[in-house]
């Protein structure tokens, strides 16, 4: 029982050591650019047409006919996935956010106008 | 002898520390490529915790299942032999092998070893990021053939630590190549980034523990090459960072698959088929990542 305690105290003293000098990934906005290299990785076997950055440039949705293609910020990179494009489009943004449902997870994107889907999308 | 006098991944933890902390500090001082990620890190050590507690809880019914075997050997090898333990080095290390091997080509065993590869981060903290349900998943069975040859429990165990300390320090960015003729005969960092890798290029390959020539005489061994950099996870990463879908995610992932299946046959299949086999194959195996990746190569 000690020796757990003082393991779980070594944790934690290690993870805040991380937080204070650890290094992360540099995750910069995503512009254009990033977010095709990003895509090319992700979903090398699609090619969608048309591609929505977050108004944050922290994520990214892409359409491919009827499959939205959705990256979102995890830590200090980005998570692929895919859902039927009906569930995007029939979203609601409320306060300059919309949430999308994964299977494991609900990341939200920031919209810069309440307009939805976004007109890139359309 | 039966009970292992010491245990050589406890002796290790405080040198585990030491590292990791020197690799933070060569990462902050620019001196290594060394990138954490504090949930990252906190998800990986709270995994290794709770390994070594989940060993604790399994420990006994593997140590009486191992002495059961132990007690009908066939020879009686003496632990005191060099020859002995040069023995139990190259047999433990191509049990590791297969065991390794298996927990990736066979969905049963991955779902229990997937823990250990969920991290996007390729650091020695991620070498302590261990599964909780190996005693399920029944993968110490492999090991038993080793007792029954008359190799003393506790040198078994011994050996199988000694293995798993070799493998903390191969979990870094910091080191680039080693000399090659030791990147010709032993497991280093750039052989197990590639195995940790989710670049098609690099799925299923270099299974090794200690010495990586299983994989060249099994055929699983892929150099890491400098044009294409590895990329860490698994094929379709984590989407979140809570500690208990990532210990559990794949097995909750085989139940729901047996209970939508519509025969005992695509049960099985999903049970002990390749991660990702679905009888329509609509989902992507490595098989079928890697065929897709050499058609898109082959076509640019
Ligand atoms: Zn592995
Ligand atoms: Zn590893």
């Amino acid at each position: 029982m000690i020796q757990l305690g003082g393991s779980v105290v070594a944790v934690a003293l290690l993870v805040a050591f991380v937080r204070w000098l650890g290094v992360a990934r540099p995750t910069p906005p995503l512009d254009a650019a990033s977010a095709k290299a990003l895509l090319d990785v992700e979903f090398p076997d699609h090619r969608p047409k048309a591609t929505w950055i977050a108004s944050d440039g922290a994520g990214l949705i892409a359409r491919d006919g009827e499959l939205a293609l959705v990256l979102y910020k995890r830590g200090d990179g980005y998570v692929a996935r895919d859902l039927p494009w009906s569930a995007v489009a029939s979203l609601k943004p409320t306060s300059g956010r919309v949430t999308v449902r994964v299977s494991d997870a609900r990341p939200t994107f920031a919209v810069s106008d309440d307009v939805w889907p976004p007109k890139e999308l359309a | 002898m039966l009970k292992a006098p010491f245990d050589p991944v406890q002796l290790a933890i405080p040198f585990f520390v030491l590292a990791i902390v020197l690799e933070i500090l060569l990462g902050r001082f620019g001196k290594a490529k060394a990138n954490y990620e504090t949930r990252d890190t906190a998800m990986s050590l709270s995994m290794g915790l709770g390994s070594t507690i989940a060993g604790v809880v399994f420990g006994g019914v593997v140590f009486a299942t191992t002495v059961g075997v132990y007690q009908h050997r066939l020879f009686t090898i003496p632990m005191t032999a060099v020859w002995a333990w040069v023995a139990v080095f190259f047999l433990e290390d191509l049990t590791y092998y297969w065991f390794h091997r298996l927990a990736h080509e066979r969905r049963f065993w991955w779902a229990s070893h997937v823990n250990h590869h969920t991290s996007t981060h390729y650091n020695l903290s991620t070498a302590l990021r261990q599964t909780w349900t190996g005693g399920v998943a029944g993968t110490w069975l492999l090991w038993l053939p080793l007792s029954f040859l008359g190799f003393p429990p506790a040198m078994v165990a011994i050996q199988k630590g000694i293995s798993l300390v070799y493998q903390f320090w191969i979990h870094t960015e910091a080191v680039g190549r080693m000399p090659r003729w030791f990147e010709a005969v032993f497991n280093t960092p750039s052989h197990h980034r590639v195995h940790h890798a989710r670049n098609p290029r690099y799925l299923d390959a270099n299974y090794a523990g200690i010495l990586i020539i299983w994989d060249r005489m099994f055929g699983t061994f892929i150099p890491e090459v400098d044009e294409e950099p590895c990329r860490y996870g698994t094929v379709k990463n984590l989407g979140n960072f809570n500690l208990l879908h990532n210990v559990f995610h794949e097995w909750v992932g085989i139940a729901k698959d047996v209970a939508g299946a519509k025969s005992p046959k695509e049960a099985l299949g999903y049970v002990f088929g390749p991660p990702g086999w679905s009888p329509d194959g609509s989902r992507d195996t490595s098989h079928t990542l890697k065929a897709k990746w050499r058609a898109r190569v082959g076509f640019e």
